[in-house]
């Protein structure tokens, strides 16, 4: 399945609403990564990333993933997780990363 | 099942066919029966060790990769191999690998002789195969 990322900015609450969907790995993690990181510097507010049609997502998404909470830490601001599948979300807990970014409503719940 | 069984894949060392890699995975491993999470492992193992193979081989983008796997009853073998001309580190705290590691049974990674080779396996307790 292929990537696509959409963007919407929210007024209230102020925040970005991404929804990805399809696959992120090594082939587009870097194009996730420049995307997301321009939004925030164009406006930097909260990262709500839907992830109910997210089918999977590798070590270099996550890696990308990192270098934007970065970017977002720099103006104090979190990016929150919404309906992670069962998969990504053991993914999440493997590389400790459910502690780092805000993971809400997994699909497993 | 009575011989074990064995799939090859040659792919350039190229990040836009690791999905193809994963499609072949994921179809092998549903074909040994595995359940749902761990065909999701085998997976997300053979998509995190193509990956390695291709960022430590990013200066020998002319190079295929192979991948070859190994069917049996109770379990898979995924070999992964590359030609390198240059003996790169193993990094243990990498996420990729730390990743293969929380997911499989076993895994393995050498270098010999110019060849770089990973071995990962996946057991299971089923052992209905058609």
């Amino acid at each position: 399945m292929d990537f696509s990322m959409t963007s919407k900015f929210s007024e209230n609450p102020k925040c970005w609403l991404i929804n990805i969907e399809g696959e992120v790995d090594i082939f587009n993690s870097a194009e996730m990564k420049t995307k997301l990181i321009e939004l925030i510097e164009e406006n930097p507010v909260d990262i709500r990333i839907e992830c109910k049609n997210l089918s999977y997502i590798d070590s270099t998404g996550l890696g990308a993933l990192i270098a934007v909470l970065k970017k977002t830490k720099e103006y104090e601001k979190s990016i929150y997780f919404q309906n992670l599948k069962p998969g990504l979300s053991k993914l999440f807990k493997i590389t400790n990363l459910d502690k780092v970014f805000v993971i809400e409503g997994d699909l497993d719940e | 099942m009575n011989n074990n069984e064995q799939i090859k894949l040659t792919l350039p060392i190229n990040a836009a066919y690791v999905s193809a890699a994963r499609l072949t995975a994921s179809s092998v491993a549903n074909r040994l029966n595995f359940d749902i999470e761990e065909i999701e492992d085998i997976k997300v193992a053979v998509s995190e060790a193509c990956a390695y193979i291709i960022r430590k081989n990013a200066f020998n983008t002319n190079n295929d990769f192979k991948i070859e796997f190994d069917l049996s009853a109770d379990k898979i073998k995924i070999s992964l191999s590359v030609e390198s001309a240059e003996r790169f580190e193993v990094d243990d705290e990498e996420m990729s690998l730390l990743v293969i590691k929380a997911v499989t049974d076993s895994f393995n990674v050498n270098c010999q002789n110019g060849i770089f080779n990973m071995t990962i396996e996946k057991k299971h307790v089923q052992t209905s195969f058609n």
